[in-house]
């Protein structure tokens, strides 16, 4: 059917002036002139997280939706480039608090492939365990926002109550229940004791328990895989033409994982496999999630059975001692990084991160930081696949991608 | 002349005053002393009493304290919490409803510049009036307000009313979120009522009368929910799309649109419209009582008198609708073309055949 304009003068509704929106004011005026009418999604809009998303709807359809991100912008790059480089190893978890080691491991990587420093055996396993357990609390965290955006408040409570265990772990093996800054460049912190490990090793089973529960009450409800299925379709070809990340990049069919093609740390070592779904609608990029979760709880346990005794901080670092424990700055306020450019890519629960350091070889600080959060990554994919669902999609479809605001904005 | 008047009001009251035996000295002592004696033969004259304490208006604020209690508690048990405690905590939290009321009473009651002013305001208010008008029809054995002999279909009738104020309120609001939810209550309305007059009919049918007298007197034996299963499982799908429960709390969906048509209020005015789908339901699980569940009938309690029937029927009313909130602890909430889907085609074909049904059961009895 033809759409005719009819010539009336239109007058922008008065918030579209006043509120610094991004789009021209022709935009506004062509939306209202045919059918449609623009629908300002938040900032304060309790399904819309820190930023506004502007949703052009023809009757019950979304036509485009516009994002306008950045009220969480925390200018952490900028920040990092005014203090030394174990300064920032604190900030460059905010982003993201609840996977922080994700985020810490990504930073730390890049300092030793300057300076060439090799990391204990003892080292990289316990990294493996803060990170893994730092994926399935994001998951969690995910899953709640998801089921609280579909109106279902049971499975809002349920993965926080799992989540708790999972702050309870990495209070026991760091002292902190998130934003652990526990590794750092040469190793971690501290030696975990195996005892301690023993226990993590049993909370994974209390995990898994718990997570039947919310099998039965979120994941086979029949209301969830009706508002979820064939929800916010992205294809393979589209999911790699958007440079969508992470597991909603394998839940479009993609069989890519940081982990698998560019191993880091042990993950060569442990047996595990890519969870990947081909429907890549909302069901599915929930589900590979959730399957993640069982994956990483496999890797826990593997990397607490093989665990080997030995050092935790590279001797290039920390020559006398077996810890850094009261030397921290003395061994490592002052390192200078090389001239050049070194970027490592991290699997993040989200998705890939990017992170890049560049030194002029003279400062104790970097020249710059780049870091390149998967949420920002996905943002154009989880923007496309809005088109053309309807309005109560709208916040499904939020949920499916996880979208974390304080990440993508950094 | 003005003596007349009163004279004739009390005759009035005292001849059709509700009989209880537990309080008759009380009440025969009190009718001796002037001035207080026309206060309490009016309160227990039954039409007045059906209305204004039970089942009405009394008997709805003490439902209404209870079942925003139970439910957050029974949900709160689901989800690994404890749920409202702090407010009294001898009694467990039990007066956290009335704390929620006062906070509202006494909140800034914000209207906004875009808003129609005096629709906004007046709406709230004028939305009880099709609430409270079904409460006069619904008997409660010998306590009626007023008796007819087509009080279900006036009922239903009236109940029908409501979503017109909910969508007038959502217009006045003049907003975009409450435009976007009053369109979804005027489908979900569409939605759900002709399933739901359709099950109210056949019910009807079975009974042979709009009556609720005759409609009781038919269930001495067998509940209506045993004669017509299925008429009883559409009119409770019903209920819950008509009240915004939530796998169809579509027009309220407060992480998509924000509360829908309420968006706007603030203060006393919020506590008015919040409460407003309650009350609906209510009024709709009397009328599930009286056409399902046997309505006042129940083990006679001599001691009562004219009182057991009220207290059977708004008990029955009152566990029928605590059994209700638990999907609110289960279910996810559906998109309005699935809600839409599932009223025209499984809801209508099931009230459909249990037209069928009470056929067959009207030829059998």
């Amino acid at each position: 059917m033809d759409e005719y304009y009819i010539e009336v003068p239109v007058e922008p509704p008065k918030e579209v002036r006043s509120l610094f929106i991004p789009i021209p004011p022709e935009y506004v005026e062509e939306t209202y002139r045919s059918e449609d009418f623009l629908v300002l999604v938040g900032p304060q809009h309790p399904g819309s997280g820190h930023m506004r998303l502007i949703v052009r709807v023809h009757g019950d359809i979304i036509k485009e939706v516009i994002p306008d991100p950045g009220y969480v912008h925390r200018c952490v790059e900028k920040i990092a480039e005014n203090r030394l480089y174990i300064q920032n190893i604190p900030l460059v978890e905010r982003p993201s608090i609840m996977d922080a080691a994700n985020l810490n491991l990504g930073y730390v990587r890049a300092i030793e492939e300057a300076l060439d420093i090799e990391v204990p055996e003892r080292a990289k396993y316990i990294r493996v365990i803060l990170a893994e357990l730092c994926r399935i609390g994001t998951h969690l965290y995910d899953a709640a926002i998801l089921s609280v955006f579909m109106g279902h408040t049971t499975g809002f409570m349920y993965p926080f109550g799992i989540r708790e265990l999972i702050c309870e772990a990495l209070a026991v093996m760091t002292g902190v229940r998130f934003t652990t800054s526990f590794i750092i460049p040469g190793g971690i912190r501290r030696d975990v004791d195996n005892k301690v490990l023993k226990y993590v090793y049993n909370i994974t089973f209390a995990i898994e328990k718990r997570l039947k529960t919310f099998e039965k009450i979120f994941i086979k409800n029949p209301t969830v895989i009706a508002r979820l299925k064939d929800v916010g379709v992205l294809t393979k070809e589209e999911a790699i033409k958007y440079g969508v990340v992470g597991p909603f990049l394998r839940a479009s069919g993609v069989e890519y994982d940081v982990r698998k093609v560019e191993p880091y740390e042990v993950y060569d070592e442990l047996t595990w496999e890519i969870p990947v779904a081909d429907a890549g609608d909302g069901y599915s990029r929930f589900l590979v999630r959730v399957n993640e979760i069982t994956q990483s709880l496999n890797m826990i346990r593997q990397c607490i059975e093989r665990i080997p005794e030995g050092r935790v901080i590279s001797d290039q670092i920390c020559e006398n001692g077996k810890e850094i424990r009261g030397s921290l700055f003395d061994a490592l306020a002052n390192i200078v990084l090389p001239t050049g450019e070194y970027t490592t890519l991290t699997e993040c629960a989200r998705g890939t991160a990017v992170f890049t350091i560049v030194s002029d070889g003279g400062s104790n600080t970097p020249y710059r930081l780049r870091l390149l959060t998967p949420g920002w990554l996905y943002l154009r994919g989880f923007m496309e696949a809005l088109k053309g669902e309807r309005l109560a999609d709208l916040q499904a479809i939020y949920g499916s991608f996880g979208y974390f605001p304080p990440e993508a904005d950094r | 002349m003005v003596m007349g008047v009163i004279g004739y009001l009390y005759g009035l009251f005292t001849s059709n005053m509700m009989d209880i035996p537990l309080i008759k000295p009380l009440v025969d002592y009190l009718l001796n002393i002037p001035g207080i004696n026309f206060i309490v033969a009016l309160i227990l004259w039954r039409p007045f009493f059906a209305i204004a304490i039970a089942p009405g208006l009394g008997a709805l604020m003490l439902y209404l304290l209870w079942i925003v209690y139970f439910e957050r508690k029974l949900t709160a048990r689901v989800q690994w919490r404890v749920g409202p405690l702090e407010v009294c905590r001898p009694i467990r939290g039990l007066i956290q409803a009335l704390a929620d009321g006062i906070r509202y009473f006494f909140q800034e009651a914000i209207v906004h510049r875009e808003a129609h002013k005096p629709y906004f305001i007046q709406l709230p208010i004028l939305a009880f009036i099709p609430v409270l008008i079904p409460i006069m029809f619904i008997p409660a054995g010998k306590v009626v307000g007023i008796k007819s002999d087509y009080a279900i279909q006036l009922i239903v009738a009236f109940i029908a009313l409501i979503p017109i104020t909910i969508i007038a309120i959502g217009w006045a609001s003049n907003s975009r979120f409450a435009y976007i939810g009053s369109v979804r209550e005027a489908f979900m309305y569409f939605a759900y009522e002709v399933p739901f007059v359709i099950a109210v009919i056949s019910m009807i049918f079975i009974y042979g009368s709009g009556n609720p007298y005759t409609a009781v007197e038919k269930q001495a034996i067998v509940p209506g929910a045993i004669l017509n299963p299925i008429a009883f499982i559409v009119y409770m799908i019903a209920m819950l799309m008509a009240t915004s429960r939530l796998p169809f709390e579509i027009p309220e969906a407060d992480q998509e649109i924000a509360f829908g048509p309420f968006v706007e209020y603030s203060g006393i005015l919020f506590g008015l419209v919040m409460t407003l789908a309650y009350e609906k339901l209510y009024i709709m699980a009397l009328l599930f009582t009286i056409l399902f569940l046997g309505g006042w009938s129940g083990p006679p309690i001599p001691i009562l008198g004219d009182l057991a029937p009220v207290i059977w029927l708004v008990l029955k009313t009152v566990i029928a609708i605590s059994i209700l909130v638990i999907v609110r602890s289960i279910y996810a909430r559906y998109r309005l073309d699935q809600a839409i889907r599932l009223g025209w085609s499984s809801m209508l074909g099931l009230s459909l055949i249990s037209l069928v049904v009470c056929a067959a059961v009207r030829w059998i009895l």
